[in-house]
């Protein structure tokens, strides 16, 4: 039974949603209890996946084997779990009954759609971190589109349409290309070992022998571009960021918190699980650039999120610098380092989640995001206040919160690599303390400008609930890294060694 | 005078049953015209008979002195193109009735015009090719002026007609040099005497692209296209829905066993190139002309002819993998072509007006079942997964690739990239606008809504599992093999 727990997980969401289809639309409690429900049950699994791991086994587990999906070219239905997923799964069962919950006083229309669309997203989602055939994480990988194009498109703000467009196509035209790859890693690997198969650990055989000596042209270095493509304008890395900043800050909140929660990680799990593992080559050739496209990235999103009027829009620049961390650790290379990305990786999502529901809770009291129309919070909502100041303070990598341990990794285990790239990811830090506060300072200090500002009610029940969770585990990652460490130490030791 | 044999009647057993079908239609039009809302039915159970005869029956191979080939492949081609005339005739029943021109002549043409579509598929043999492919030609020309009060209607018919008689006087002329080339009418022949001089001769190579340019007028491929978008347009959409999907699976596997039984692969570089630029062609001008489609018949008459670029692809390819390819992404197109023009046939408030996509604003919500019919079909037909239409181009490019046509592999991506936009510009109209404030008047028709469902469902489960078709396709494609 333990063994199917997995697939439980993957596969219940859509087996909710389709559970939702026949009820009425007018019965809006239903859904979301339903859906609240059904996310909790989820992420009770996975808390069981995560008691039955074996921290010690550096390899797939859980695994119920290869079943056959379409024999006829080799492809099955092959899920298992490492420390590396682990963690993401975990993740993503966290922050679904978060945004279900945080969407509860989302006064909208077409509820029923809204959490449809959540629960097939999360299958899309946990399906691309627990994949181990191509052809299914492809098809997962693609159908997060779908939901996620009517989340941002149909309940967004004002400039949704564009954003929801934008989204579709900057992430169908890196996955088209992958597409190519997988294709082209399945026909080398039928001319090495003379059968067909779509599957990773066979991948893991053959890819790396793919020549990446002779040109640009080589066949390893197109693969890896190929695969790089997608992840990178997935994660993003710096010059393919610009759908990101549109798309997080048009979603309504529950799909920023998706967004920047989990879908970014797609990429850089990606990048770490195919472009690093299966071409290990190639990705010796490519480091260093992507260091520099990385420190690029922690630079230029910090700056610019410096100078953004509108909160929102400051957390989605301060997603590229975070991410920047985590490309760094992992173009590094080490162990220490990668380690820290993935473990950057969570406390991204649970910080930039929190701060994501923290700013959409202003919103529904003010209706509005831009820092000049606040002022004086501190005041009027004390208590939201100070959670609010804990996030900022994970975020920006006070020592004794999450944000600290992570960015200290990446950045220790870097400088054997390349203590310039280091010395340019600090100033990030430091970049990202200005903005942060700066923000807080115009936000929460001072005098109220506003009149109405006054009657704002400080944070409820329900709302201190929503972020209670998050809040827990960026004090727990802050003073215990090891519990999150530890599972994966041996998983990313085996993925290196390759 | 040769009397048939069992074996031969059995083989064409489903053309018999449709024949005789539209016969009585014709018949019952004419003295019992009362029992005329009873037709689309009795049609109905027609195609069903002859689906269940085509599966049920044996297939007993060469039959009718060699001129038909009813094997496994023929049993999948038939199968579709009878899923396709089903579909047709349950949409145009409640759609004609609507429109006030139901008759039986109708359902009695387009019987005829599956059976020469069914003709053209198991025929290997130059003659009775070229019967079937009048036979089903000639019903379509007045099928698409059903409605002779419409203009668009009239004007879809006669561009039809002129596009397809010169079509037929290329596919005709090429069949006279081809057996003049070779001194035979069958297609096994005539490519074993390639493959044995291992190169085209002259006439061969003429007459096979005076063919391949009659059946690109059918297929609606560059630069044959310009014709798909007003006849798409003018025709009632049933008509619409068959003449998308019928033409041009008889056709492409006509090209296919032409290709196939000359090995043009391996015999003419030549061929490859030219076919590969008509491939690209039409993929790259049907998705970037569909961009700007404001009517959503015109739309997906690009989106068709880029489909048939894909399609053309896996002819190129050849072979066990190309051929099942082929023949994956006919069913495929079907399936999702039929649920897109049923959808079509239900948003619809005057046949004689544009559908304008603007129109179905807010529709979503409005109409529900419909919507989400149209849009898994949309998805499908841009290559989303987990819909038939993902797999199907899966396997098309799975087939380049393995062939070396890792270009055509990276083009074919390219240009489904660009598909994405059109296609998801209806789902953003459909979900993402308001209603306006004149809505279109579209009523509710259950047969119509039902068929779309059936075939978006359709369209989902042959995506999620796809490997029965497959080896359909892939034990079909053996029949091909030299």
């Amino acid at each position: 039974m333990s063994d199917y727990l997995l697939s439980i997980v993957l596969l219940s969401p859509t087996a909710f949603a389709i559970l939702l289809l026949p009820i009425p639309r007018r019965w809006k409690k239903v859904h979301r209890v339903i859906t609240l429900i059904a996310s909790l049950i989820m992420f009770a699994i996975s808390c069981r996946l995560w008691t039955s791991f074996d921290a010690n086994d550096p390899g797939f587990q859980l695994d119920i084997g290869r079943i056959p999906w379409i024999p006829q070219f080799g492809i099955t239905y092959h899920v298992a779990l490492d420390g590396i997923s682990l963690l993401l799964v975990l993740l993503t069962t966290l922050l679904l009954p978060v945004v279900v919950l945080a969407a509860w006083s989302f006064n909208i229309e077409h509820i029923k759609s809204l959490h449809i669309s959540l629960l097939l997203l999360t299958t899309g989602m946990i399906g691309t971190f627990v994949s181990l055939d191509l052809f299914l994480f492809y098809i997962f990988w693609e159908i997060t589109l779908i939901p996620m194009y009517f989340i941002v498109g149909v309940w967004g703000g004002p400039r949704r349409i564009y954003a929801a467009v934008k989204f579709f196509i900057f992430t169908m035209a890196g996955s088209v290309f992958m597409l190519v790859a997988i294709l082209y890693l399945a026909w080398f690997h039928h001319q090495q070992t003379g059968i067909w198969s779509y599957s990773y650990l066979d991948f893991l055989q053959t890819a790396p022998l793919l020549p990446t000596t002779g040109g640009l042209f080589a066949p390893g270095l197109l693969i890896f571009a190929a695969f790089f493509l997608a992840f990178a304008i997935k994660v993003p890395i710096f010059p393919l960021h610009t759908w990101l900043p549109d798309a997080h800050v048009e979603a309504p909140t529950t799909g920023s918190v998706l967004l920047a929660g989990v879908l970014l990680k797609m990429g850089t799990y990606g990048l770490l699980r195919f472009n690093r593992a299966l071409l290990p080559d190639a990705w010796e050739f490519f480091a260093p650039l992507l260091m520099v496209l990385a420190v690029i990235g922690i630079i230029y999103g910090a700056l610019v999120a410096m100078v953004q009027p509108d909160v929102k829009k400051l957390v989605a620049y301060s997603s590229v610098s975070h991410l920047g961390f985590v490309v760094l650790g992992l173009a590094a290379g080490t162990q220490a380092s990668t380690q820290g990305a993935i473990l950057q990786m969570v406390n991204h999502g649970l910080t930039t989640g929190a701060l994501f529901l923290l700013v959409g809770m202003l919103y529904e009291r003010t209706y509005t995001r831009l820092i000049e129309r606040y002022g004086g919070l501190a005041g009027v909502m004390p208590i939201f206040t100070g959670i609010f100041l804990v996030v900022t303070l994970g975020s920006i990598g006070l020592p004794g919160l999450n944000g600290f341990v992570g960015e200290f990794l990446i950045l220790a285990g870097s400088w054997a690599v390349h203590p310039v790239a280091v010395v340019f990811a600090g100033l990030g830090i430091i970049l990202s303390a200005v903005y942060m506060l700066w923000m807080v300072q115009r936000v929460f200090w001072g005098p109220v400008d506003i009149t109405a500002n006054y009657a704002l009610p400080d944070i409820n029940l329900r709302e201190v609930f929503v972020v209670a969770p998050l809040m827990v585990l960026i004090v727990w990652i802050g003073i215990h890294p090891n519990t999150f460490l530890e599972p994966m130490e041996a998983s990313v030791r085996l993925l290196l060694a390759r | 005078m040769l009397t048939p044999t069992h074996a031969e009647i059995i083989a064409i057993a489903p053309e018999l049953i449709l024949t005789i079908t539209a016969g009585l239609v014709l018949v019952i039009e004419a003295f019992l015209p009362g029992l005329r809302r009873y037709l689309s039915g009795l049609t109905m159970l027609a195609i069903a008979g002859a689906i269940w005869a085509r599966l049920s029956l044996e297939l007993p191979g060469a039959v009718w002195a060699g001129m038909l080939q009813v094997d496994q492949l023929t049993a999948f081609v038939d199968t579709y193109i009878l899923i396709a005339a089903f579909f047709a005739v349950w949409m145009a029943g409640p759609f004609m009735r609507r429109t006030a021109a139901e008759c039986g002549e109708f359902y009695a043409l387009i019987l005829f015009a599956t059976v020469g579509s069914m003709v053209m598929a198991c025929s290997v043999n130059l003659l009775t090719i070229f019967l079937g492919l009048e036979l089903l030609s000639i019903p379509l020309y007045v099928l698409n002026a059903f409605f002779r009060r419409h203009e668009a209607s009239v004007e879809a018919g006669l561009k039809y007609f002129v596009v397809g008689a010169f079509a037929s006087g290329f596919v005709a002329y090429g069949m006279a040099l081809l057996y003049g080339a070779s001194a035979s009418t069958n297609l096994v022949e005539i490519g074993r005497q390639v493959v044995e001089l291992g190169s085209l001769s002259p006439l061969t190579a003429v007459g096979f692209a005076m063919v391949f340019g009659g059946l690109a007028f059918k297929l609606a491929l560059v630069p044959c296209h310009a014709w798909a978008p007003d006849v798409y347009q003018g025709s009632p959409t049933p008509v619409t829905a068959f003449l998308s999907v019928v033409p041009k699976g008889a056709a492409l596997i006509v090209l296919l066993r032409m290709v196939e039984g000359m090995d043009l692969l391996q015999v003419s570089p030549r061929w490859v190139l030219a076919a590969s630029v008509i491939a690209v062609a039409s993929q790259t001008l049907g998705n970037v002309v569909a961009i700007v489609q404001r009517d959503i018949k015109r739309m997906l008459a690009y989106s068709g002819i880029a489909h048939m670029g894909y399609a053309l692809v896996a002819v190129i390819v050849a072979g066990t993998d190309g051929g099942a390819a082929v023949l994956v992404y006919l069913a495929a197109y079907t399936v999702m072509n039929m649920g897109a023009f049923a959808c079509v046939a239900q948003l619809s408030e005057r046949e004689d007006r544009p559908h304008l996509i603007n129109d179905l604003s807010g529709q979503g919500y409005n109409r529900p079942v419909a919507a989400l019919a149209l849009t898994i079909s949309l998805f499908a037909l841009s290559g989303i997964p987990p819909f038939i239409g993902f797999t199907a181009k899966f396997v098309v490019f799975r087939a380049a690739i393995n062939e070396g046509f890792v270009w055509l592999a990276v083009i074919g991506v390219i240009n489904s990239l660009i598909s994405v936009f059109y296609y998801v510009r209806v789902i953003y109209v459909l979900y993402m606008r308001p209603l306006p404030d004149r809505q279109p008047d579209y009523g509710f028709n259950l047969p119509i809504c039902a068929a779309a469902s059936a075939a978006a469902l359709g369209t989902l489960l042959l995506g999620i599992y796809p490997s029965a078709i497959l080896a359909a396709a892939q034990s079909a494609i053996l029949c091909l093999a030299r």
